[in-house]
């Protein structure tokens, strides 16, 4: 493994700024992680995170839409953003000789004029991908159920929004949540792979040094988790989706590398515990499970497809692998092998700048801390089977909550 | 930039490595000359049962075992069944290559191919084949596919329900034994391996693998023509193919920045004109594809029912006007886009080994960065404009699939 180098460094206005620097890098990559997402939403603004996301490209004091696209494309770079549940991440990926301009580019963007014209045109946008993922069971069955499991709890908040609370959005709105949420505070920037640290923090110093620090906090509510299961019928879908729920751990507790290795153990897409009851013999197209640590709590997240009329046994058995894992216990073996995919995993993935970036970025966004490839494998790897016995202990599967999803006359 | 060694075996099997001394990690791609378009005639859907019924058990290892051992060596596993090939994929620790290959070898050389295996293969085929039902874009590009091919890669590589249903573990042994061969198959690895390493590997697992040669493989293509498909989707979809350069034919890298100018980046002519400036859709793209002996582009947008007359024409007079030329600056955001990607590619293992595999069946060697790098910057406007004006009377033949047709 190269040697790294860890850079942090927080700023007078409250911006944060990590980089983690690989001297032979053939690339440097660069990202804000705004901690701003649905769950931070209020249901009158549904979707307000991920529309926002869309007008950041839509232009500054400085540059409009087509320069903003033109000059990324002119960096050669790999660039995109996502919004989630907690997060909006805007990144680059580039050659280091270009990285000062990617800098400066995504670093204006932050700062968007959010002109009326893109707002109404971009929102038109918007709603063709609503309408892309209502074609999409596979996804709309989380949708459906993050609202129904989550409940009251932010974290059931479509990310998407809805096609109504979109078309009701304002750009006053919107102006006001950007205030709000894209303060120097809320903001990380991180870079990664080949860069001269003085000189980010320089550039980025001069570029920020109007913005302020606002103090955005974020909403922490009880779960109450919904249990049992609720199935929803669609007159277009042909096949049966579900997706599953219980409780897990969150970032900040220090069982999340076991709540991993068990999630895998146990639904990993090959040689998992729902890989052989379900996959194998032909029962299921797909049958998972992982775990997904969020700010605040975690939750072990499952998802099931299949033909309709095999949905009642497919589903049976998924539950009954869950159910039976506190008596049946996991083997030592079956936890190693998780245990080194998981590690090939993040070995492949600290190949590029672009993939440590994404790694490092969202665990420090989260924690507020820094972990490298290695302290990672070694954790994961370090983590005993008894961990896992141990959360099973507590039987968070037999709180399991299901919703499925399928054609009218589906029969669970 | 990497330099990439490379040796055919005796039994015709090609070996190559791009090295990546500095990474502690490999990756690998297994490709043998086994698709869809070679299914034999009611067997469409074999090879894809292949794929998975080979490492249902194969050597000393039952199925569970073969499974259980990948996942001790902590071997992340991939690929697909396409229409002219089929890929085995594996990405790993380095020192781990040598075990690894050694069971997908296995799985080549002596699966067990049990009848009790057969039917759980056949039916996650089955599984997999009717998945198409809910998903719009992958039907509407089987669809195209289907409409623009005379020959067998017209086929779905999903197989089709009626062959799959009648198929027998007695027709598909036989299969194996015809397709599962190290002739024209190509074993691609990139990373923290050396060559030394990686021939001593090949020696004691696929030096002995022996088969017959591939079928030839003749690409055709039927008249164009429009095509809909009745669905009632909220959104419509449309896909179109036309015909580009084929890989290793003069003018292939002018048509690859062509295609870069459509539709690469948000600064790209479709992005711009059907989203940017109309806000039609959420995706619209162009991406080139490649058989050997072809070379062809699809182009792809999804929209709500009532704007899709205009996303359509906005579509196609977009592919039309490409051959009235680009301009300077189009053409130097291309030529840096894919310049920068080339390297980032160099990056990773997995992406390195997939390329060299690709690039081996489809042009018949390697190409390293580069000599891709040198290729791409010889293009200049004069060549990529004098090529695009010999693309006037492009024809399209265009799916679409939705609750009505269009009119194109």
């Amino acid at each position: 493994m190269l040697p790294a180098t860890f850079h942090r460094l927080t700023l007078d206005n409250g911006l944060t700024v990590i980089g983690e620097h690989h001297p032979h890098a053939q690339s440097f990559a660069a990202g804000y992680f705004v901690t701003t997402g649905a769950r931070d939403e209020e249901a009158e603004i549904a979707g307000v995170s991920h529309f926002l996301e869309h007008m950041l490209f839509k232009g500054t004091e400085r540059r409009s839409a087509e320069a903003i696209n033109r000059e990324f494309d002119e960096l050669g770079a790999n660039y995109n953003a996502f919004t989630g549940d907690e997060r909006t991440v805007y990144y680059g990926a580039v050659l280091p000789e270009r990285g000062a301009e990617l800098l400066d580019l995504l670093t204006d963007m932050m700062r968007p004029v959010l002109r009326e014209e893109d707002f109404a045109m971009e929102k038109q946008v918007i709603l063709e991908e609503i309408a892309m993922y209502d074609d999409r069971p596979s996804f709309k069955v989380f949708e459906a159920g993050n609202r129904l499991y989550y409940g009251a709890h932010p974290l059931g908040n479509p990310i998407l929004g809805s096609p109504e609370s979109i078309g009701a959005l304002k750009r006053e709105q919107m102006l006001d949540y950007h205030e709000r949420r894209y303060a120097a505070d809320n903001l990380i920037l991180a870079v990664a792979g080949r860069y001269g640290w003085e000189e980010v923090v320089g550039q980025i110093k001069a570029a920020t040094r109007h913005w302020q620090a606002k103090g955005a906090t974020r909403r922490h509510s009880p779960l109450s988790g919904a249990h049992g299961i609720e199935v929803l019928r669609r007159p277009n879908v042909k096949r049966m989706y579900a997706a599953a729920y219980a409780l897990g751990v969150s970032v900040k507790d220090p069982r999340r590398y076991a709540a991993a290795i068990l999630a895998s153990c146990v639904g990993d897409e090959l040689g998992s515990r729902l890989y052989w009851a379900l996959v194998d013999p032909g029962l299921a197209e797909s049958a998972t499970l992982s775990h997904d640590a969020a700010d605040d709590l975690g939750t072990f997240v499952g998802y099931l497809s299949t033909a309709p009329e095999q949905a009642q046994e497919a589903l049976k058995r998924f539950r009954q692998v869950l159910v039976e894992l506190p008596e049946r216990g996991l083997t030592e073996a079956e936890w190693r092998r998780a245990q080194r995919k998981l590690a090939t995993g993040l070995t492949i993935r600290a190949e590029t700048p672009y993939g440590r970036l994404m790694s490092f970025g969202t665990y420090y966004q989260a924690t507020g801390e820094y972990l490298s490839t290695r302290e990672s494998v070694d954790h994961l790897l370090g983590t005993p089977l008894e961990a896992g016995q141990a959360i099973l202990k507590s039987r968070p599967f037999d709180r399991l909550f299901v919703t499925a999803l399928g054609p009218d006359g589906l029969t669970i | 930039m990497a330099e990439i060694l490379q040796q055919t075996l005796d039994n015709g099997l090609t070996v190559l490595l791009e090295p990546m001394p500095h990474l502690p990690s490999a990756s690998f791609e297994l490709l043998i000359p086994m698709g869809s378009a070679t299914d034999p005639r009611g067997l469409e859907g074999s090879a894809a049962v292949l794929r998975d019924w080979l490492f249902r058990g194969a050597g000393e290892h039952t199925s569970r075992q073969l499974s259980d051992a990948l996942d001790e060596l902590g071997v992340r596993r991939g690929g697909h069944a396409s229409v002219e090939h089929t890929t085995f994929s594996a990405s790993l620790l380095a020192d781990l290559l040598r075990p690894a290959l050694g069971l997908f070898a296995d799985a080549l050389q002596r699966p067990h191919l049990l009848d009790s295996e057969f039917e759980p293969a056949k039916a996650l085929a089955l599984q997999e084949l009717a998945s198409l039902d809910d998903n719009p874009v992958q039907r509407v590009f089987v669809a195209l596919s289907e409409q623009y091919f005379a020959s067998g890669h017209g086929r779905s590589p999903y197989g089709s329900h009626q062959a799959l249903t009648a198929m027998t573990a007695e027709q598909v042994r036989q299969d194996y034994q015809q397709r599962v061969s190290p002739q024209g198959a190509i074993l691609a690895v990139a990373g923290g391996i050396t060559w030394d390493e990686l021939l001593t590997a090949v020696e004691a697992s696929l030096s002995s693998w022996q088969g017959p040669p591939p079928a030839p493989l003749e690409v055709e293509l039927r008249p164009t023509r429009v095509h809909h498909l009745p669905a009632e989707t909220a959104q419509v979809q449309i896909g179109v193919a036309y015909r580009g350069v084929a890989p290793g034919e003069p003018g292939y890298y002018e048509y690859a920045l062509a295609t870069a100018v459509l539709s690469s980046g948000m600064s790209s002519r479709l992005f711009s004109e059907v989203r940017e400036k109309r806000g039609l859709v959420y995706a619209v793209a162009a991406v080139n594809r490649a058989v050997r002996g072809l070379g062809y582009t699809l182009g792809y947008a999804g929209t709500t029912a009532e704007r899709a007359d205009e996303t359509l024409q906005v579509l196609l007079y977009e592919l039309r006007r490409l051959s009235r030329g680009v301009s300077g600056e189009e053409l130097a955001r291309a030529r840096t886009g894919i310049l920068s990607h080339l390297v980032m590619q160099g990056e990773s293992s997995g992406a390195r080994a997939s390329a060299l595999a690709r690039d081996t069946f489809l042009f018949g060697q390697p190409r390293t960065l580069m000599e891709l790098r040198r290729l791409v910057e010889q293009v200049d406007l004069d060549t990529i404009n004098a090529f695009l004006a010999t693309q006037a009377d492009q024809a399209f033949t265009i799916t679409t699939l939705g609750p009505r047709a269009l009119s194109a």
